[in-house]
């Protein structure tokens, strides 16, 4: 389970600039099912996903993963818990260009100081989960766009997450590879895993892959939440 | 003051260490008077970035910390002959009173920095930053002595003026020698050994049983505080003279010279290594009980004793190693 | 511990791959900072060879040297002294010498010559050092002549080149015999250029000394260990002149290093923003910059000190002797024994290393703290 509670979140606080990105968001969102936040431009998604992805905290309220109170850990714990407990799929894929794409998957195994060999051959079999291990040793910038976005997707399988948050998968591939990448999701919901999803695209949130839709407007959550 | 490259060297330094310190000094302040671990807000968010940066700048701190100790005592050696009677280090350093005074306040701020890096090392483990004020305030104890190091250096430096030809007359009439600074220090032979012998074996039981049974926390501090000082008065009344088989050459840094193997950089090394871990051992026990670190602490109390056995145990070694081997006999 | 060793290789095997995609602005960096290390590690490596020169030609030289000065002037000292310093306690022997300088204006070279204690040449034979050899083109068996004092030439056949660990003190010497030296010289039988002494004791030194200018007002005793320092104290004292002026490259160079690692490019930014929110810690973080300094500057110090290490003990400081040494293009070419010691590598280190490491400390840490959910929006 994890759980939001009371969370708000004020971007340049006590500035002239201040600006209440979430406003007090309570959510419960139960573990092994499919989740997608839905809502305008601007309404938060995103906001909320990196609070509960440990990437950033919270102004006030509290944040629960599986019990854990993650709201007031050090950074370097909340390091640890992001990278071995949440994978990342991002709007743009983010890859890191120069290197190969079994770099790029092995990249956020790298910390944990597991041995080079076990890695190369795990970021192997992610990659070959998506047929691409032909495509291992070429650079980003050769692949085409739907291999890049399953390179990013092996890279947030690379740690074997229990939860994988997505923001705005699809925005930037056509409805075909979407509905590719809905399928690849789908997968993985069969596998158990949880998976959080932001998005205003229709092949997103209107699949049936997503188990419950979180309606979102002006950093409040208007629809499928507990309401505070 | 003489325009020598390893005196600059060592003076440029001093003052960049000197800038970083006041530095990670400043923003340690901010965040003894700011810190408030609850608060979700920017200033608490930077303020814990900032703590990255002071841990770097203290680690760096420490390895420069290392070297400049060692290339003070190898710019002393090298510039000796400069000073009448001054025939190494030790006459280099008595040239003016400041001179003894920079190497302490040396060795001194490398202890400290290095348990503050014990202390660091043992609040990362914290999940709420449980050593974050006791941390803080060692580095405002640490700024200090860092400062006075480069004050006190700076005098030293500015006092030495080399015994030169000058021009009007050919011969200066030297005063009486110097370099008798450690012959007073050096303890008779005997009594010194029985000394080191004790200590060196009650350290290493002590490092023995803590690491064994976690027993003895500030036995082992104390006895490595007792060691640390036995070991310089050994260095200077015997270990040295086996070394450089000479009965009465008392000099504790001519061992670091190329003469005698480089075998005073290990020694020491150790012998500074084995103090800091042992008296960090002692620094983080009052710690105990904080809830975050009760299961942290004893470990890594547990590991430092373990290295300052290993390193109090290898020191022993190259001693007895050099006596052995030394054609120097004594009883 | 495995785990702590296989940690910090993956860092070092992105760190390394990192820079290489970064050449253009590593280059840059790596060349000027390489450049400094060779700087100053010629000048260190020059002036600690040419002190140790003048400390080994000195460790050969007598305990006492006794001149003698007129209204402040050098003279030849009376060779009557020798007998009477002789009965001075403590004095094992008393040796009259015959050195002196001389220019040869057609060779634009200034040469010492000396009449050696022991087996001077015969007369009308003489030694000469390597680099007059070298400059003359003149070889054992060969004939050579040289202008006296009074400007007429003296011809002398060759019976030795000198070959010695020291070149710069015997690349320009003369060896000839007493006889030869007076003719060349013009000094009178009776008198000598300097007196030297043997001491028994060394605390006797400055005793003996005193002795002596009570003997004769107007001698002016020099004990070799002044000399020592006063060479040492020159040496050290240029060399530290020199770092001095060059302490403005290094600030410098500080600032360019400053800049470089402030002036994060987009793409850097994006990459750390990458790293930290895939799972990235800012130690981690902080531990790739530490890794990219130890290699940038591992790879400077190593190239700079190398080049100069050639630049000084094989090309003879071909870049900058005529800065270094103001005398050198009176010199005949001479070569310097190659020697390096710990302190000069440690002197050189904190000179170089420690300037760059402290500029980048906080650059780094501020690329380190990027927030990791940059990459979201
Ligand atoms: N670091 C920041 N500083 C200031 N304001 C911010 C910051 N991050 C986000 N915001 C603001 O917070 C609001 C919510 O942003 P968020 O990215 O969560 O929206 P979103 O729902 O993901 O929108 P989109 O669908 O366009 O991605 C926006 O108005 C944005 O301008
Ligand atoms: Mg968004």
């Amino acid at each position: 389970m994890i759980s939001v509670r009371d969370v708000s979140k004020i971007f340049n606080a006590g500035h002239p600039n201040e600006f209440t990105a979430l406003h007090r968001v309570s959510l419960n969102l139960p573990l092994h099912e499919t989740t997608v936040l839905k809502g305008p431009s601007g309404s938060g998604k995103t906001t909320l996903l990196g609070l509960i992805g440990c990437m950033a905290r919270p102004t006030t309220g509290r944040i629960f993963v599986n019990e854990l109170e993650i709201t007031s850990l050090p950074e370097r714990f909340l390091t640890e818990i992001r990278r071995s407990t949440f994978g990342f799929i991002f709007q743009q894929v983010n890859l890191i260009k120069g290197i190969s794409a079994l770099e790029n998957v092995m990249i956020p195994a790298y910390p944990t100081g597991e041995k080079h060999s076990l890695l190369r051959a795990r970021a192997m079999e992610k990659l070959g989960m998506f047929n691409l291990d032909m495509r291992a040793a070429a650079r980003i910038e050769c692949l085409s766009g739907g291999e890049a976005q399953r390179v990013a997707i092996a890279r947030a399988l690379i740690n074997n997450p229990a939860i994988i948050i997505a923001d705005e998968p699809t925005a930037h591939l056509d409805s075909t590879l979407s509905r590719e990448f809905m399928g690849i999701i789908k997968e993985l919901k069969s596998e158990g895993v949880t998976i959080i999803l932001a998005s205003h695209d229709p092949i997103v949130y209107d699949s049936d892959v997503a188990d419950r839709v979180v309606e979102m407007r002006d950093g409040k959550v208007i629809k499928g939440g507990k309401r505070p | 003051m003489i325009l020598n490259p390893g005196i600059l060297a060592l003076f440029i330094t001093s003052l960049l260490i000197s800038l970083m310190t006041i530095y990670a000094a400043c923003h340690g302040i901010q965040i003894l008077r700011r810190w408030d671990i609850a608060s979700g807000s920017e200033l608490q968010l930077i303020l814990e970035r900032r703590t990255y940066l002071i841990s770097t700048i203290v680690t760096y701190f420490l390895a420069f910390q290392l070297v400049s100790l060692f290339l003070f005592i190898q710019t002393a050696d090298s510039i000796c002959h400069l000073f009448v009677g001054a025939m190494c280090a030790v006459g280099t350093l008595t040239v003016n009173s400041f001179g003894y005074p920079t190497l302490l306040l040396k060795v001194l701020t490398f202890i400290i920095a290095g348990l503050w890096l014990i202390l660091n090392y043992a609040d990362n483990r914290g999940y709420d930053y449980p050593l974050i004020r006791a941390k803080y305030l060692l580095l405002l104890i640490l700024a200090p002595f860092v400062l006075a190091e480069t004050v006190v250096q700076c005098f030293y430096f500015f006092g030495l003026t080399p015994d030169i030809i000058t021009s009007c007359c050919g011969t200066l009439y030297s005063q009486s020698a110097r370099g008798i600074a450690s012959e007073i220090l050096a303890l008779p032979v005997i009594p010194a050994k029985i000394l080191f012998s004790v200590s060196m074996l009650a350290t290493c039981a002590a490092g023995m049983r803590l690491f064994l049974n976690g027993k003895g926390v500030y036995r082992l501090a104390a006895l490595s505080g007792i060691t640390f000082v036995v070991s310089i008065i050994s260095m200077i009344s015997f270990i040295s003279l086996y070394i450089y088989e000479m009965p009465s050459h008392h000099c504790p840094f001519c061992i670091v010279q190329k003469e005698y193997g480089y075998v005073g950089y290990p020694l020491y090394l150790l012998l500074l290594s084995g103090t800091v871990l042992g008296l960090g051992v002692g620094l983080l026990q009052p710690f105990r009980n904080k809830k975050s670190l009760e299961h942290i602490i004893p470990a890594i109390q547990q590991k430092c004793a373990g290295a300052a056995v290993v390193a109090f145990v290898l020191f022993t070694s190259i001693v007895s190693w050099q006596i052995l081997v030394s054609s120097l006999k004594m009883l | 511990m495995a785990n702590v060793i296989e940690h910090h290789r993956h860092i070092i095997d992105f760190t390394l791959s990192s820079l290489l995609r970064r050449k253009g602005k590593n280059g840059a960096l790596l060349l000027v900072y390489a450049v400094i290390v060779f700087i100053l590690a010629s000048v260190l490596f020059f002036s600690h060879a040419l002190r140790r020169e003048a400390n080994l030609a000195l460790s050969e030289s007598p305990e006492i040297i006794v001149q003698r000065t007129m209204a402040g002037r050098y003279q030849t000292v009376p060779i009557f002294w020798s007998d009477r310093i002789r009965t001075i306690n403590g004095v094992i022997s008393v040796r009259p010498r015959l050195w002196g300088y001389q220019y040869d204006s057609v060779f634009q070279a200034n040469y010492t010559l000396t009449v050696p204690a022991e087996h001077p040449p015969e007369p009308g034979s003489i030694d000469i050092g390597s680099g007059i050899s070298r400059m003359r083109g003149a070889y054992p068996g060969d004939i050579i002549s040289f202008a006296g004092h009074d400007g007429l030439p003296r011809s002398f056949t060759i019976r030795n080149v000198i070959d010695h660990e020291s070149e710069l003190l015997t690349s320009d010497l003369i060896l000839l015999s007493d006889k030869d030296y007076r003719d060349f010289s013009g000094i009178p039988a009776d008198q000598a250029t300097d007196l030297t002494l043997r001491v028994r004791n060394p605390r006797e030194y400055s005793t003996i000394a005193e002795k002596i200018t009570r003997m004769f007002p107007e001698a002016r005793p020099i004990l070799r260990t002044e000399i020592l320092r006063t060479y040492d104290a020159l040496f050290g004292w240029r060399s530290g002149l020199i770092i001095v002026i060059f302490s403005a490259a290094i600030f410098a160079f500080a600032v360019f290093a400053w800049d470089k690692a402030t002036g994060l490019s987009a793409e850097e930014r994006r990459e750390i923003g990458i790293l930290k929110a895939v799972g990235w810690e800012t130690s981690d973080i902080l531990l790739m910059k530490f890794w990219e300094g130890i290699v940038l500057s591992l790879t400077a110090f190593l190239v700079g000190t190398i080049l100069a290490y050639a630049h000084v003990f094989y090309t003879s400081v071909a870049l900058f002797a005529p800065v270094l040494k103001g005398w050198s293009t009176l010199y005949p070419v001479f070569r310097l024994t190659p020697f390096i010691d710990l302190g000069q590598v440690a002197t050189l280190f904190f000179l170089t290393v420690v300037p760059y490491t402290v500029t980048t400390i906080i650059p780094s840490w501020r690329a380190a703290t990027i927030d990791p959910d940059a990459v979201m929006r």
